[in-house]
C-alpha cells in the first residue's frame, strides 16, 4: 500500500484551479494514511507476526494423512487412522522412555529410529507389509517387523542375521528382529 | 537389628511379665491360670544375655534374578528352537529346513561381519557405557609392520601362523635375538596349527554341507561329514617350520619339547613324537604333563599288541612318577581312551586306573565314563553279563551336573543312549535322560548332528519297548520342537501302532509325514496303505482311512518342483482300492481301477472279488458289466468265476446275457 504522495501532490503545485481538487485528495490521503498506521499497528502487535519462512514448509494438517480418494486405493490400518489418533485407535511405533519426565536422549532415539526404519525398507525391499515397530527394553533393541511372504524362509533368516549383527555392531547394543509374515498385505479400507 | 531389638524388647517383657507373675502368685496363689498361659510361653532361654547370630550377608550375582525366573519355565514343545522366528512360514519342518535355515542366519551374519571388518570406520563410535569389546570391528590386520619382537607376538596372537613364521625368519636373518618365551609361543602356533593359517571357519565347511541332496538321510551325512573333517585335518610334513625352528633354537627348553611333541601327536607323526621324547630325556630335561597325555595318546599307534600297547603306557606312567609330574584329568581320559584300543586288557585294566586316580583326587568327568563304556560295551559285540556297568556308571552320575573339561564329554551321551537301544535297556535310558535335564548338562549334548543321533536312538528304543500311549506322549514332547525324525524312525512308530492296535491314529501320523517330508517315500507309504488295508474298522476310522488314502493318492500323482516321484505297484493300488470299498466310496474306488489300466498294474482276483461284492450291494448292473470286461482285459484267470457270479446274483437284460456268454467263450477259448 505504498501511496506515490508524488502522484497526488503534484495536481496541487499545478494551479489554484485545483485547490478544491487537491483539498479532497489531501482528506483521503490523510484518511487512507490512518487506517494504514492502524492496520500496520494491528499487524505490529503480538497475535499476529508473519516471519521469514526458511525451512520447508512441513503442514502438520497434511502429514500421515491419506487423502480421500476415487476408491481403489488399498490402505492399511496404520495408514487409515490420523495421528491424532494415537493412543486412542493407534499404538505407537517406537517405545522407548526417552519422553517421560527427567529421561534425556530423545533426539538421539529418533534419529535411531529414523535410520533403523530406512535400514528396514532397503534391506527387506518390498517385503515390509506394515510399519516396523521399535521397542527398546533396558539395552535391548527389539525391531518387529510384518513382512509379505515374498522370499523364501532361508533368503529371510539371511537379512535377519545380518541386520542383527550389523545393527549390533553399529549400536553396540544387542538388537534383535522379530518378524511374523503375511501372506499379502492386510487391507484396512480402500480410498 | 530389627530383630534384635525386638528380641530385647520380648526378652523385657518376659521379665517384667516373670516378675509380675511372682508378685501376683504371692498374692493369689489360686488364679494365676491366666498369666501362666501367657507367661509360660518363654523361650527357653536362660542366661539373660543371648548370642544373636547375624548371617553372612549373601551376595548373588548379577543374573541370579534371572536364572530364578528360568527355573520356572519348562521348554515348549509347541515351539521350534530359539534360534528361529515364531512364525508358521518361518518354522522349520524338517531336518533339512532346520539346518538350512540356521545355515542361512549364519551366513547372513558372516555377510555382516565382512562389511564391519572391511569398513572399521563406520562403527566406531561407542555409545555402550560400560564398554562392549565384543561389539567393536576387529582388526583383521596386523598393525605393526617393523620388524620386531613385538610385531611377532602381534602376528602370533592374531593367529596368522605364515606370516609369524616369516617374521620369525626375518628377524633370524636380521640377527636379532628372539626369546625363548617367544619362540615358545610361535612353536605353539605352528604346532597347533599343523604349519598351516586356521581356516576361515565358516566358508569351506558350509558349502560342504550346503551342495548336499536334501533327500539323503542323517545317517549318510555323518558318513560324509566325517570325511570332510577328516581331508580338512593336515599330516604332519617332514622337515616343517616347527622342526626347523625348533633345530635353530641353542636351548630349547621343556616348554619348546612339549609343543613339538603334542603338534607330532596331533598331527599323526606318532613314531617321531617318541623319538622325540628320547631327546627330551637325552638332554636331562622333564616333560610336562602335557607333553605325557600327548604319549599316552600316541601310545595306542606305535605298538601292535595288546600288552605291549599297555605295557608302553605304564611305562610312561612310571616316568611321570619319576620326574615327579601330577597326573591331571586329560591323563586319566588319556589312558581309558588308549585303552579302548587294548582289546581284554583295557578290561582288565580299566577300573584299576579309575581307581588309581580317585586316590590322587583326580575326579572322572563324563569322557571317562563315556571311554570306560566304550571299552566294555563294543558296538556289534555280543554282551554277556556286562550289562552292570551302566547301571554302575549310571549310579555314579546320575544327579550330577558336570561342566566341559575334555572335548570327548560330548560323546557320552550318544555311547550312553546306544548301550541302552543294544541291551534294549529301558530303565537306564530313562535315567540318561533324566541327566540330561540336571544343571548344565544339556551343553554336552554335542551339536544338532549329534542330539539328531542321541534322539533318534532314544525314540527308538522307546519304540520297540513302551506301549503306544507312553510313545505318543515322548512323540508330542519331542517332535517337531527338539528332534526331526527319519523314516526309518516313523517305520518303528508304525509298527507300534500296529502292535497296540491303534491304527485309527494313522492318518494323524499321516499329517505329521508329510509335515516332515517323508511323505514321498515309497515304502513308508506302501507300508501306511497295507496296513489300513488290512483290516475293517468301524465307520468312523473307515471313513478317516478313506480321506487319508486319497490324500495318499494326491502324493502320487503330484511331482511338482521335482520332488522324487513315486510309482504304483499292484499292491499299493490294491490296498488304496480296498480302503475305499470299505468305506463305502464306490465311485472314488472305481476311478483307481481304471489306473490299474494305466499303469501297466495287474489286479487280483480277490480285489474284482470284492468289488463284485461292492457292486452288488448297490446294483449298478453297468458296472458289474464294465467290471467283467476289465477283468478279461487282464485275462484273469478268475474272469469265468465273476461271469457265473454276474450271471447268477444280476438281472440282465437279453443284450447283456448275450455279451456275457461272448466274453464266457471268449475267455474259456483263451485258457
Amino acid at each position: 500500500m505504498v501511496f506515490s504522495a508524488d502522484a497526488i501532490t503534484a495536481p496541487c503545485a499545478a494551479g489554484g484551479s485545483n485547490a478544491l481538487f487537491c483539498k479532497n485528495m489531501a482528506t483521503s490521503l490523510v484518511r487512507k494514511t490512518k487506517l494504514l498506521s492502524m492496520v500496520s499497528s494491528q499487524l505490529n502487535s503480538a497475535a499476529c507476526f508473519r516471519n521469514i519462512h526458511c525451512t520447508a514448509a512441513c503442514l502438520k494438517n497434511r502429514a500421515a494423512r491419506i487423502r480421500v480418494a476415487k476408491g481403489d486405493k488399498p490402505v492399511t490400518y496404520e495408514q487409515a487412522y490420523h495421528p491424532h489418533h494415537i493412543g486412542h485407535r493407534k499404538g505407537w511405533l517406537s517405545q522407548h522412555t526417552s519422553n517421560l519426565q527427567g529421561e534425556d536422549g530423545a533426539a538421539e532415539r529418533v534419529v535411531e529410529d529414523v535410520f533403523i526404519r530406512r535400514f528396514m525398507y532397503g534391506t527387506f525391499h518390498g517385503c515390509l507389509a506394515d510399519e516396523v515397530v521399535i521397542k527398546r527394553r533396558g539395552n535391548l533393541l527389539l525391531i518387529c517387523a510384518v513382512m509379505i511372504q515374498k522370499l523364501l524362509p532361508s533368503k529371510f533368516y539371511f537379512l535377519i542375521g545380518y541386520t542383527e549383527e550389523l545393527l549390533s555392531h553399529f549400536y553396540k547394543c544387542p538388537v534383535k528382529i522379530e518378524m511374523q509374515t503375511v501372506e499379502e498385505k492386510v487391507v484396512y479400507k480402500y480410498l | 537389628m530389627a530383630s534384635s531389638c525386638s528380641q530385647a524388647l520380648r526378652h523385657h517383657v518376659c521379665k517384667s511379665s516373670r516378675i509380675l507373675r511372682v508378685h501376683l502368685q504371692k498374692a493369689w496363689p489360686n488364679r494365676s491360670f491366666v498369666l501362666n498361659s501367657a507367661a509360660d510361653q518363654q523361650p527357653a532361654v536362660s542366661s539373660p544375655v543371648e548370642e544373636i547370630v547375624i548371617p553372612k550377608k549373601k551376595t548373588w550375582s548379577k543374573e541370579a534374578v534371572l536364572q530364578a525366573l528360568a527355573s520356572t519355565v519348562n521348554r515348549d514343545p509347541t515351539a521350534s528352537d530359539y534360534r528361529f522366528q515364531d512364525d508358521p512360514y518361518l518354522t522349520p519342518k524338517t531336518s533339512s529346513e532346520f539346518k538350512l535355515f540356521s545355515l542361512s542366519q549364519e551366513s547372513g551374519r558372516n555377510a555382516a561381519k565382512y562389511f564391519i571388518s572391511t569398513y572399521p570406520k563406520y562403527f566406531q563410535k561407542d555409545y555402550a557405557q560400560p564398554h562392549i569389546p565384543c561389539l567393536m570391528p576387529e582388526t583383521l590386520e596386523a598393525q605393526i609392520e617393523e620388524v620386531s619382537e613385538a610385531a611377532l607376538i602381534e602376528r602370533i596372537q592374531m593367529r596368522k601362523v605364515k606370516a609369524a613364521v616369516d617374521l620369525y625368519d626375518q628377524l633370524q636373518q636380521a640377527g636379532t635375538p628372539v626369546s625363548l618365551d617367544v619362540t615358545n609361543q610361535l612353536l605353539d602356533l605352528i604346532c597347533f596349527y599343523g604349519d598351516c593359517d586356521p581356516a576361515q571357519e565358516n566358508v569351506p565347511e558350509q558349502r560342504n554341507e550346503e551342495t548336499e541332496d536334501v533327500q539323503d538321510e542323517p545317517q549318510t551325512k555323518k558318513g560324509r561329514a566325517s570325511k570332510a573333517s577328516d581331508k580338512l585335518k593336515a599330516a604332519w610334513k617332514e622337515n616343517n617350520n616347527a622342526e626347523r625352528i625348533f633345530a635353530l633354537l641353542s636351548e630349547p627348553n621343556t616348554h619348546s619339547y612339549s609343543a613339538l611333541i603334542r603338534g607330532m601327536v596331533k598331527y599323526g607323526a606318532y613314531s617321531k613324537a617318541f623319538s622325540t621324547y628320547t631327546d627330551l630325556l637325552n638332554n636331562q630335561l622333564k616333560a610336562d604333563v602335557s607333553t605325557f597325555n600327548a604319549l599316552i595318546t600316541a601310545a595306542p599307534e606305535v605298538k601292535e599288541k595288546y600288552n605291549e600297547k599297555w605295557e608302553l603306557i605304564v611305562d610312561l606312567l612310571k616316568q611321570m612318577a619319576e620326574q615327579k609330574v601330577k597326573p591331571n584329568l586329560l591323563t586319566l581320559n588319556a589312558v581309558l581312551k588308549a585303552l579302548r584300543r587294548c582289546g581284554t586288557v583295557g578290561k582288565s585294566q580299566a577300573f584299576p586306573v579309575i581307581s588309581e586316580m580317585r586316590a590322587l583326587s583326580i575326579d572322572p568327568s563324563l569322557a571317562s565314563y563315556n571311554h570306560l563304556l566304550s571299552i566294555f560295551y563294543k558296538p556289534g559285540a555280543p554282551f554277556q553279563g556286562q550289562t552292570d556297568i551302566l547301571q554302575e556308571v549310571m549310579n555314579e552320575v546320575s544327579g550330577k551336573s558336570f561342566t566341559p573339561q575334555d572335548p570327548d564329554d560330548a560323546q557320552f551321551f550318544i555311547t550312553a543312549v546306544r548301550i541302552c537301544l543294544d541291551t534294549k535297556d529301558i530303565e537306564q535310558a530313562y535315567r540318561v535322560h533324566e541327566l540330561l535335564g540336571v544343571g548344565e548338562n544339556w551343553r554336552l549334548l554335542g551339536n544338532d548332528f549329534q542330539q539328531n543321533i542321541y534322539h533318534a536312538r532314544f525314540f527308538s528304543l522307546l519304540c520297540m519297548m513302551e506301549n503306544i500311549d507312553v510313545v505318543l506322549k515322548w512323540y508330542r514332547d519331542l517332535v517337531p520342537s527338539v528332534y526331526y525324525p527319519s523314516s526309518n524312525v516313523m517305520r518303528d512308530l508304525l509298527q507300534v501302532l500296529d502292535t497296540d492296535n491303534r491304527l485309527d491314529l494313522i492318518p494323524q501320523i499321516w499329517k505329521d509325514l508329510k509335515q516332515l517330508g517323508h511323505g514321498n517315500r515309497q515304502t513308508l507309504v506302501e507300508e501306511l496303505l497295507t496296513l489300513m488295508a488290512r483290516e475293517k474298522q468301524n465307520q468312523e476310522v473307515q471313513e478317516t482311512f478313506a480321506e487319508c488314502a486319497l490324500d495318499i493318492k494326491k502324493m502320487y500323482d503330484t511331482g511338482d518342483r521335482g520332488k522324487v516321484m513315486m510309482s504304483w505297484t499292484a499292491g499299493s493300488l490294491s490296498d488304496l482300492v480296498s480302503v475305499l470299498l470299505a468305506a463305502q466310496r464306490r465311485q472314488d474306488a472305481w476311478e483307481i481301477l481304471k489306473l490299474f489300466k494305466t499303469h501297466n498294474r495287474v489286479p487280483s482276483e480277490e480285489l474284482l472279488d470284492k468289488f463284485l461284492t461292492c457292486i452288488k450291494e448297490s446294483g449298478d448292473v453297468n458296472q458289474a458289466l464294465e467290471l467283467v470286461q476289465i477283468s478279461a482285459g487282464f485275462c484273469l484267470p478268475g474272469t469265468p468265476k465273476l461271469i457265473q457270479r454276474v450271471q447268477q446274483e444280476f438281472l440282465l437284460s437279453e443284450q447283456q446275457k448275450s455279451m456275457l456268454s461272448d466274453l464266457e467263450i471268449q475267455t474259456f477259448n483263451s485258457d
